[in-house]
């Protein structure tokens, strides 16, 4: 426990210098935290859990709203046409969002880095195969790739998880290459080399922490990217199944309802995802600035 | 003196903001005066943060924000130059001051044509313009010493050398026939074959053209050749100042004695570099047991530990769709042996493939041809891994660079011990208390074992990579300029620090530099390449003294001299 106290004041530390000074950052980071916070605790704090069919009635459909239920507790937001909460929709939709999205960027990121390192390390035939896959994907939509992933694989939490990692790892890759390379010139890599230490030691302890800075500063901006991703497609109808709503699929439901006035069901998710990509924007453009010496040095006059 | 003045800076403090929200503040410049009359040389000497570029910059007003003028003037003839405006000083600026780059390869703009850039200096300075600018270029050149300047004004900066780059910011500088040109470092990126013309040029323009130059440098060699009087500056502080002779043979202040003291001379050989160190607080003999405790399967008699045979290095630059196949020879067919205990020294200009040879003894890069014999064995016919790495972990080097020698990630202590602990040759401890003995060996505080490489200097950081070849007990040691990117000072400790390694543990050095006068003060045997040649091979006193090859002959006499 200490332990993680003291992880978590260095956390403290290192975000400090790159938040003081930045009211609109701080802003950020607090609503993206607020985020989390609520997608995690979901099942806790929302007022009903909006897909067990034992709560739900009929009777409350498409109320606007401040409206009271039929159980006498008020629907803040309105409800959906089965009579579903929104707010707690919404608050179960934020929480598959974030979950495809974290998921994606973790694990595309990994596969990115791993592959990069590789590239640079091994150069000749590997490096040759890794970075001609990322060209290769590269000049491919992402969006394109994605639906023809999902039409390939079906739908379903998993599968557009692995659609979305096929979008981030080639970025990661090539960005994490190109910095390898620029130290791997660096003589304590030599130094590493004289001392015959095995090359999986010098990728790991050497290469990996030296020159994963530029790939840590896009990751929020992919996380947000995956967000708005997921949502396109769950709003297409190819993303999240039905039973497990995520906020592009909600704003999809309210779609139909929108031109008969019924405009809380589709506005109120799309502010929320509005909001958190805003909110990790926001944070994402800070740490890259943090992170520019050049806009570093405007920064400080 | 009955000149009249021509700049003059009193009393100039120049500092910079820093600390938490710029609350404090570090003096750049402290109350430093100067005073230069036309066409007069001088110089200012002092090692890194000693604030001598800031004081070019303060008469040109291009300090870098947040640093500010805090107090003093500057006039120049008896214009005040603090406090003019931006437009005030672009009429100053090329016109009346002229200013030289360190590094003119960088000073010049790549993508601009010669004849452009001093065509533009030109017409931007003066009221010349189309064809007499031209004609005017074409002379400036001339002045500068460029050969067929013509057809030098139709290329670009990276079709010629350094040396003519440099002369080519000359020309620009002189383009308006300024009264004053302060040149940083102008010589510090060049060869010194190259060097030596290029400040022969200088004073000859200083001459012509009635310039003065403030001549912003850390060589002593360089002041002593081309200075009249000096400052010496410390810490943003003034120090000394007088006729150059005087000021550098008969310093009086301590701190330009203790400089004087480590400048590395050519020549005679000392047995070290005379400074008053400081005795080392800390408690050695761990180190030193640690050390001694190798294994002594080996007699240490004069036997040939290395040699080297008719070793070769191509550089393939592979076929692409663009160009064909590009082969360089860096290193051709070299040979040369290393006995036990003794300091072999390799002294070429950049590209001469010194640090190559190196390179392939360790076996950073792949031997081309020849065969590379270590303690009687070639290390290509030991095929069995583990011997192999028992074989090469007793060869070690000292980098060139302290900044990119270590990982920038892991403690001093980690860094020095983390091959050892990777090897299992010792458990994890002991290492921590290895590392605090090594770094008290080289004159580092036991306690600075936790703090990262960045906490460091550049001489102290040079230290750690020492400590880290010395812990794998080596027999022979590979240094790579291992001072070329330190202050004199710190150079003549760190060669202190090695001759006392190599003569408490019979270590054997391969020494690499481009400095003749550092070769001198460390060598025994020594080798002078050229173009991946070896040019001449024999004992120190011959070379130094005796020079056999012309090449030889004529680095010795470039070298600037300075004889205290």
């Amino acid at each position: 426990m200490s332990k993680f106290i003291e992880k978590l004041s260095i956390l403290g530390e290192t975000l400090k210098p790159i938040f003081s000074g930045h009211p609109i950052a701080i802003a950020g980071l607090i609503g993206f935290i607020l985020f989390v916070f609520i997608a995690v605790f979901a099942p806790w704090i929302a007022p009903q859990n909006p897909y067990d069919l034992m709560v739900l009635d009929i009777m409350d459909g498409l109320l606007p709203p401040l409206s009271k239920l039929g159980n006498g507790t008020t629907a803040w937001l309105g409800t959906d046409a089965v009579g579903r909460d929104i707010l707690s929709t919404v608050m179960y939709g934020l929480r598959l969002s974030l979950f495809v999205a974290f998921m994606a960027v973790a694990i595309g990121t990994s596969i990115g880095v791993v592959l990069g390192l590789l590239a640079a390390l091994k150069g000749g035939w590997v490096e040759s195969v890794i970075m001609r896959a990322v060209d290769l994907k590269v000049s491919f939509p992402g969006i394109l790739l994605a639906l023809m992933m999902l039409a390939i694989l079906g739908t379903g939490v998993d599968k557009i998880i692995y659609a979305l990692i096929i979008g981030v790892w080639a970025s990661k890759a090539r960005l994490t290459r190109s910095s390898a390379l620029s130290e791997m010139k660096k003589e304590y890599i030599d130094a590493a080399e004289i001392s015959g230490l095995p090359r999986w030691r010098i990728m790991l302890h050497f290469l990996l922490p030296n020159s994963i800075a530029p790939v840590l500063v896009m990751v929020p901006m992919s996380l947000s990217g995956c967000i708005g991703a997921e949502a396109t497609l769950s709003f297409l109808g190819v993303g999240v199944p039905i039973t497990e709503p995520s906020l592009g699929l909600l704003i999809a439901n309210g779609n139909d309802y929108l031109l008969s006035g019924k405009w809380w069901i589709s506005i109120f998710p799309g502010t929320v995802l509005v909001l958190l990509v805003l909110c990790i924007n926001v944070v994402a453009d800070r740490v890259r600035e943090h992170n520019n010496p050049y806009l570093k040095s405007q920064d400080q006059q | 003196m009955s000149k009249t003045p021509l700049l003059k800076i009193k009393d100039l403090t120049v500092t910079y903001p820093c600390g938490p929200e710029g609350k404090d503040e570090f003096k750049a410049l402290d109350r430093v005066s100067i005073n230069l009359s036309t066409s007069q040389i001088i110089g200012i000497v002092g090692e890194s943060g000693a604030g001598k570029s800031t004081i070019g910059k303060a008469v040109l007003g291009l300090l870098d924000p947040p640093a500010k003028v805090v107090s003093g003037d500057i006039t120049l003839l008896d214009k005040p130059l603090i406090g003019l405006s931006e437009e005030q000083y672009t009429s100053i600026r090329g016109e009346e001051v002229g200013y030289i780059y360190q590094n003119p390869m960088t000073a010049l703009n790549p993508v601009l044509t010669i004849g452009e850039q001093v065509i533009e200096a030109i017409e931007a300075n003066t009221s010349m313009r189309g064809k007499s600018a031209y004609k005017h270029a074409i002379g400036l050149l001339e002045q500068s010493d460029v050969s067929f300047a013509e057809d030098r004004l139709k290329k670009y900066p990276h079709q010629l050398s350094g040396g003519l780059c440099q002369r080519i910011v000359f020309a620009i500088a002189i383009a308006a026939k300024p009264k004053l040109i302060i040149a940083d470092e102008p010589t510090t990126a060049l060869d010194v074959t190259v060097q030596q013309s290029v400040l022969q040029t200088l004073i000859k323009l200083s001459k012509q053209e009635q310039v003065a130059i403030i001549l912003i440098t850390h060589d002593i060699g360089v002041v002593a050749e081309t200075c009249d009087y000096v400052y010496v500056l410390k810490n943003g502080k003034h120090v000394e100042q007088g006729v150059t002779s005087s000021v550098l043979q008969r310093p009086t202040q301590d701190y330009t004695k203790a400089l004087m003291a480590s400048v590395p001379l050519i020549e005679k050989r000392l047995h070290r570099f005379a400074l008053n160190q400081q005795d080392n607080a800390e408690d050695t003999s761990a180190g030193l047991q640690y050390l001694r405790a190798k294994e002594k399967s080996e007699t240490l008699t004069k036997d040939p530990i290395l040699e080297v045979c008719n070793l070769s290095k191509v550089f393939i630059t592979p076929s692409s769709m663009f160009k064909p196949k590009d082969l360089f020879t860096a290193v051709n067919n070299v040979s040369f042996t290393v006995n036990r205990g003794e300091t072999v020294g390799i002294v070429g200009e950049s590209g001469s493939g010194k640090s190559t040879i190196g390179r392939m003894i360790l076996g950073l890069e792949d031997i081309t041809e020849g065969s590379v014999i270590y303690r009687g064995k070639d290390l290509k016919s030991i095929i069995d891994n583990k011997e192999r790495q028992k074989h090469c972990l007793s060869m070690q080097c000292i980098f060139q660079d302290p900044y990119s020698s270590l990982n920038p990630r892991m403690s001093a202590g980690e860094n020095i011990t983390y091959g050892l602990k990777a090897h299992k040759l010792i458990d994890g401890n002991k290492a921590k208390s290895l590392a605090q003995d090594l770094m008290s060996l080289v004159g580092l505080k036991k306690q600075d074992a936790d703090k990262l490489p960045h906490a460091f200097s550049g001489g102290e950081r040079q230290r750690i990579g020492i400590a880290r070849a010395l812990s794998y007990r080596p027999d022979f040691i590979f240094c790579d300029e291992p001072t070329s990117a330190l202050d004199v000072s710190v150079q003549a400790s760190l060669l202190n620090l090695l001759k006392d390694l190599q003569e408490q543990f019979s270590l054997t050095l391969l020494f690499v530099s481009h400095d003749l006068a550092v070769i001198r003060q460390m060598c025994d045997q020594v080798i002078v390449m050229k173009d991946g040649e070896s040019m001449e091979m024999n004992t120190n006193e011959n070379i130094f003294k005796q020079p056999k090859s012309p090449y030889t002959q004529s680095l010795l006499s470039a070298m600037p001299v300075f004889n205290p």
